[in-house]
């Protein structure tokens, strides 16, 4: 990552499903290295891909919290030693070793992308519970419609659930596997093709409602109206300590399956509808409050950041971006103490499509620093 | 009647709301459309209160109660108490507790005769419940989970129970409970049954996700179709029920 630029500290790692929760309470338990997805692509189906290389050798433990008893790290089959070792070290800042005795455990884990099922409802449901603000929307039709949309799109998970549900078809499924959590989604979705629907209705009237600035209305609406049927709702979700290492290679996955969906479809019209021109993306950002009584002492405040990005590809999407605006978000803001001086808010961006490629190799850049 | 509601495009309302025959908390600060809802179905017949606990909006979590009392955990603050011990009926004793516990709603599940609760709970806190609900206190776990709180809910006249309950544990709960139970789920298959719904004895609230075969088996299992409060056929505690498959 480039030097001086400030990332949010990476929250506790919370235990929000059994495996995490493993991870937490079991320190000793070494997690069996699987084979790799490879060797049973056929089994699982031609489009599952996992994130591509070799696994790479253990990195350094990153510690969650000091009263926490144990380390947890993910790896990813991602790209090479060089690129994860130097993360790695920006990772174990925080890891004060403020415990001698502790030991760095490493714990292996697999993710996989998939392509987009029913049974993630309630995963995907859960990455876009803020996809908007806290107004009421169609949420579950819009997660219907990305689960719909197998041949774009697509979901990481951890790499042996899908296994165990593959073996056991048929069967009952294994009582563990069942919750799979998902860690991240992508997707893209025509705003023209869905234009009927009522999530993309809501969402539309919900950025012409929140959108403050006349000029960027003008654009948003020729956007929404006009140009819909060229226009990609490009929809990215993924968990806060989600490794940074699989982000470009998810990137890569959505822009390949697009470009093949253009050729694959069935019809011309679906593969017309494939054929974006403008991508249309809805971020979170924190911006810093301008607070008068601070003014004073204007070196401390030259020390933080004025925006905060969550994920780092939002930066550069701005900055590649034919256009964009914020909007104030209103539901409750997180009250972590380093983020009081700063205020959650919407960023919505139009991104032509072939800054795209552009971006890919600045998203690469980014990470292997 | 069951209804369906959203709290801020969460379908999770039993996290948001504890709704008992006596009186019905709701979080503060949330939106108008939640609570107008409750107080549609139930404003008139009991209070209902909007309430903050340890400054957090998950109210239907933390705290417990039926119509005898309402146990608050630790983290309750004193203003926070004081104004539910205002704004609740006068026979309910509001009690704040100290278990290291302090999601009471995910340990204990209770109607207004018998609690499950969690197998980790002290021994002075299940005292406290007996006590303060009045009810008989029961150990016990759901489909292997100790979360009894929140993969089941009952009222006096039926019960909800985790999907994966294996056919046995279904008949021992069912006697020891004395109500009729079904293993289902709610919002499209959430396995968290008590955090997804909330329930008395005439009423439910299920979250919009809710489809209407689990909305139908709610209805049936709550025996919500047969009227208003204090209705027919009300105390069918002291005749043994098996378990009741819809």
């Amino acid at each position: 990552m480039s030097g001086g630029r400030k990332r949010p500290a990476p929250a506790p790692f919370a235990g929000f499903s059994p495996f995490a929760r493993s991870l937490l309470f079991s320190p000793a338990s070494g997690y069996c290295k699987l084979p790799l997805p490879n060797a049973s692509a056929a089994a699982d189906g031609p489009h599952q891909e996992n994130a591509g290389m070799p696994p790479p050798p253990p990195k350094r433990a990153k510690q969650a919290e000091p009263s926490s008893d144990d380390e947890e790290r993910h790896s990813s089959d991602a790209d090479g030693a060089s690129g994860s070792d130097s993360d790695s070290s920006l990772e174990c800042s925080s890891s004060d070793g403020d415990d001698a005795s502790q030991e760095l455990e490493t714990v292996q884990a697999d993710f996989a992308f998939f392509d987009p099922k029913p049974s993630d409802f309630h995963g995907v449901r859960l990455l876009l519970k803020t996809y908007l603000d806290s107004k009421p929307w169609d949420l579950t039709g819009f997660v219907d419609l990305i689960l719909e949309q197998t041949t774009v799109g697509t979901v990481v998970k951890m790499a042996d659930d899908e296994e165990e549900e593959g073996e056991g078809n048929g069967g009952d499924k294994g009582d563990g596997g069942n919750d799979d959590d998902l860690f991240g989604l992508i997707t893209v979705l025509n705003l023209g093709r869905y234009g009927e629907n009522r999530c993309i209705k809501d969402l539309k009237e919900y950025l012409l409602a929140v959108c403050g600035n006349k000029d960027s209305e003008k654009k948003l609406k020729s956007l929404l109206e006009e140009k819909a049927s060229s226009v990609g709702l490009l929809v990215c979700r993924r968990f806060v300590n989600f490794p940074y290492e699989m982000v470009p290679k998810l990137y890569d996955s959505l822009f390949d399956e697009v470009s093949w969906a253009t050729e694959d479809e069935p019809t011309q019209e679906l593969q017309d509808s494939f054929r974006f021109k403008q991508y249309l993306l809805v971020a979170r950002i924190l911006e810093r409050k301008t607070n008068p009584k601070h003014n004073a002492k204007n070196n401390k405040d030259d020390d933080e950041e004025p925006v905060i990005y969550p994920k780092l590809e939002d930066e550069i999407f701005r900055e590649l971006s034919s256009w964009s605006f914020t909007f104030p978000i209103r539901a409750d803001q997180s009250a972590q103490q380093e983020m009081k001086n700063y205020k959650e808010m919407g960023l919505v961006m139009c991104v032509k499509a072939e800054a795209i490629p552009k971006f890919r190799k600045r998203l690469e850049a980014l990470v292997s620093e | 009647m069951a209804s369906r509601l959203k709290f801020e495009n969460s379908c999770e309302v039993g996290v948001f709301s504890r709704l008992t025959n006596a009186y019905c908390l709701v979080a503060a600060g949330g939106a108008e459309n939640f609570v107008s809802v409750f107080e549609a179905e139930l404003a008139g017949v009991i209070p209902v209160v909007r309430a903050s606990i340890g400054g957090t909006r998950i109210v239907g979590r933390l705290c417990v109660g039926n119509k005898n009392g309402l146990l608050l955990p630790h983290t309750t603050t004193d203003q926070e108490l004081q104004h539910l011990k205002n704004s609740l009926p006068d026979q309910v004793v509001v009690q704040r507790i100290d278990e290291r516990l302090s999601a009471l709603g995910n340990c204990i599940a209770c109607n207004d005769h018998v609690a499950l609760t969690n197998p980790d709970l002290t021994k002075e806190t299940e005292e406290l419940i007996s006590d303060v609900l009045g009810v008989e206190v029961f150990r016990q776990t759901i489909a292997g989970n100790i979360l009894v709180g929140s993969f089941c809910t009952f009222s006096n006249k039926g019960g909800l129970v985790h999907p994966r309950t294996s056919v046995e544990d279904l008949d021992e709960l069912s006697t020891l409970l004395q109500v009729p139970l079904v293993a289902g789920t709610v919002n499209r298959g959430s396995e968290v049954i008590a955090s997804g719904m909330a329930v008395n004895d005439w009423a439910a609230f299920c979250g919009s996700d809710t489809t209407a075969t689990e909305l139908s088996v709610v209805e049936s299992v709550f025996r919500l179709r047969d009227g208003r409060p204090g209705a027919l056929g009300a105390d069918v505690r002291k005749s043994l029920v098996e378990s009741c498959f819809v």
